[in-house]
C-alpha cells in the first residue's frame, strides 16, 4: 500500500511532537527562553516606560543562538546514536518526507513556544495602543528566523552521533549569522579595509540580522522573505542529501 | 522474493561482501551462518535498502533496491541487528507508527496490531515505554514492527538476541509457521537455530560465500556426511584459509 506524502510527513511530525512533549528538557527549555524573552522586556517596559515590543524583538536572535540548537540537537544525532535512523530509513518514506516530517514537528513546538510570548501583546493592548501591525510584522520575522535555525540546526544535527557537538555547531554557525549583522561588529570589520567595506559585505549577503531587522521594522520585502524561506530550504535539502549519503 | 547478483560491498578499502550470489523463494527458510564481521549485516542491510551495493543487483519481489528502494520497503519486515527502537516511545504507539508509515490506517490498522500483538506476544507490555522492557520483549516488539505490515519477505538479523530458550523454541515456532507464505532470511551466528529450522544454508566467512544448500548437500560437498553444520562450518572457513595461502 502506499503512502502519500503528506500522510508520511505527518506521521513523522507526530512521532516527534510526542517526543518533544515526552520530554521534560524541552518543557525546560521552553520555560527559560520564555522567562529571559519576558524579561527583557520587562526592563524596557518597567525602567524605560516603552509600550513596544521592539526590546523583545531585538532580544530574541540572541537567545535563539542557543535556544534553537537546543530544540534541534537530538533531531538526527539521536537517530545515529541510537541506531534508530536504520528503522526510520527502511520504512517506506522518502528521505525528503522524513526530513520534513522533523522539521515540522520542531517548527511546530517552536511556534507553541513564541505563542507563549503572546499574554505580552495582551498586556501592551490592555495597558495602552501599541501598533499591533508592527507586532505582528515582528513574530513573523520571529518565525522565519527561528525556521532557519531550526533548518540549519537539523543539518548539523544529521552530521553527527553527539548531541552536544550538533549543539555547539548550530549555536556557531547562528552566532556567525548574527553577529555578521550586528552595527557593532560590521564597524569592526569595516574598520580593518575600509576601501573595501568587508564588514558591510558579509553582513548583506549573509547575514540574517539586517532580514529579520526589517520584519522587525514593519517592512515585509520579498527580498527578506526569500531569503529566510531560501535558505531555510537549501539547509532541509541538505539534510535530506547527507541522509542519502548514508547509503553509499 | 529475493535475488542477489554477484554483490560486492565496500567501506574504503574494506570489502565487507565480496561478490555474493544467491536467492530465497517463497517457502523458504534461509539461515545466514558465519562469525562476527563476516558480512551478514551489511548484505541484509542493503537488502533492507539501507546501504547500496557498490557492485552487482539486488532485488526484492522483482523490485531492484536501487531504483525502486520504496517498492522494496513495502514487501519487506526488516528486524535490523541489535533492533533498534525508539527507546522513549510506548510500545503500541511504536507499532501504530510503523503500520502507519506502511500505509495502515483504520480498521486496517487495528487489525494488524491485533495480529501482531498476539502473534508475537507483546500484549503485556503494551503500555510500556520501550527501554522499560526486557531485552527479549524489545526483540518481540522489533519483530512485531518487522511484521506488522504482512510482508512477504522477512529479513531478520540475529533475531534471537536476547531470547531465554523457551523464547528460543516459540520464535523457531512462528517462523515456521510463517514459512509457507514467507521468504525469510535470518542471520545469526547461533548454529542451533539454523540446524533446527533452515531449509537451507549460507555459509558467508570474511565477505565471502563459502557454502549455499541444505545441510545435507553442505556436508557431502565437504566430504563430512552427516556431520553438523558447525563441522561443516569449521572445515570450509579451514578449507579457505588454506587456499588463500
Amino acid at each position: 500500500m502506499k503512502i502519500w506524502p503528506m500522510n508520511g510527513i505527518s506521521l513523522v511530525a507526530r512521532r516527534e511532537l510526542r517526543a518533544y512533549f515526552d520530554s521534560p528538557i524541552a518543557y525546560i527549555i521552553a520555560a527559560v527562553f520564555l522567562v529571559l524573552a519576558g524579561t527583557s522586556f520587562m526592563n524596557s517596559f518597567f525602567l524605560a516606560g516603552v509600550v513596544d515590543m521592539r526590546p523583545f524583538f531585538d532580544t530574541l536572535p540572541f537567545l535563539l543562538i542557543v535556544f534553537a540548537p537546543a530544540l534541534t540537537m537530538r533531531s538526527w544525532s539521536e537517530e545515529h546514536a541510537q541506531g534508530t535512523v536504520e528503522l526510520l530509513l527502511t520504512l517506506p518514506m522518502k528521505p525528503s518526507q522524513v526530513v520534513a516530517g522533523k522539521y515540522s514537528a520542531a517548527l511546530l513546538y517552536y511556534a507553541l513556544i513564541l505563542a507563549g510570548s503572546l499574554p505580552i501583546v495582551v498586556m501592551l493592548a490592555w495597558l495602552g495602543d501599541p501598533d499591533l501591525g508592527l507586532i505582528f510584522c515582528g513574530y513573523l520575522g520571529a518565525f522565519f528566523l527561528g525556521a532557519l535555525f531550526l533548518a540549519f540546526g537539523q543539518f548539523l544535527s544529521s552530521l553527527t552521533h553527539n548531541q552536544i557537538v550538533a549543539f555547539a555547531l548550530a549555536a556557531l554557525l547562528a552566532s556567525a549569522l548574527v553577529f555578521s549583522g550586528h552595527a557593532t561588529v560590521v564597524e569592526i570589520i569595516d574598520g580593518l579595509a575600509p576601501a573595501w567595506q568587508p564588514g558591510t559585505l558579509v553582513a548583506n549577503a549573509v547575514s540574517c540580522l539586517p532580514h529579520y531587522d526589517a520584519f522587525v521594522g514593519g517592512l515585509i520585502g520579498a527580498d527578506h522573505l526569500l531569503y529566510f524561506v531560501f535558505m531555510s530550504a537549501f539547509f532541509l535539502w541538505l539534510t535530506q542529501v547527507g541522509l542519502r549519503r548514508i547509503q553509499y | 522474493m529475493i535475488r542477489v547478483d554477484s554483490v560486492t560491498r565496500t567501506y574504503g578499502a574494506i570489502t565487507a561482501v565480496d561478490d555474493i550470489s544467491f536467492g530465497v523463494d517463497r517457502g523458504q527458510i534461509v539461515g545466514f551462518v558465519g562469525p562476527n564481521g563476516a558480512g551478514k549485516s551489511t548484505m541484509l542491510k542493503m537488502l533492507a535498502t539501507f546501504l547500496r551495493p557498490t557492485a552487482g543487483t539486488v532485488s526484492v519481489a522483482g523490485f531492484d533496491t536501487v531504483a525502486d528502494p520504496l517498492d522494496v520497503r513495502r514487501r519487506i519486515g526488516y528486524l535490523p541487528g541489535d533492533t533498534p527502537l525508539y527507546r522513549d516511545m510506548v510500545v503500541d504507539d511504536l507499532v501504530r507508527f510503523v503500520a502507519g508509515a506502511h500505509g495502515l490506517a483504520g480498521a486496517e490498522l487495528e487489525a494488524a496490531r491485533t495480529r501482531v500483538i498476539d502473534m508475537c506476544g507483546i500484549g503485556p507490555v503494551l503500555s510500556q515505554r520501550v527501554r522499560e522492557c526486557s531485552t527479549g520483549f524489545r526483540q518481540r516488539v522489533g519483530f512485531s514492527c518487522a511484521l506488522v505490515h504482512d510482508p512477504p519477505v522477512l529479513l531478520l538479523d540475529e533475531p534471537t538476541h536476547g531470547f531465554d530458550p523457551l523464547q528460543v523454541m516459540a520464535f523457531r515456532d512462528l517462523l515456521t509457521g510463517l514459512k509457507q507464505d514467507h521468504a525469510i532470511l535470518f542471520s545469526t551466528h547461533i548454529i542451533a537455530d539454523v540446524e533446527a529450522i533452515s531449509d537451507r544454508v549460507l555459509i558467508i566467512h570474511q565477505g565471502r560465500l563459502l557454502g549455499d544448500g541444505t545441510l545435507a548437500e553442505l556436508g557431502q560437498r565437504a566430504g563430512l556426511g552427516n556431520a553438523g553444520l558447525e563441522s561443516i562450518f569449521a572445515h570450509l572457513v579451514s578449507t579457505t584459509a588454506e587456499a588463500g595461502q
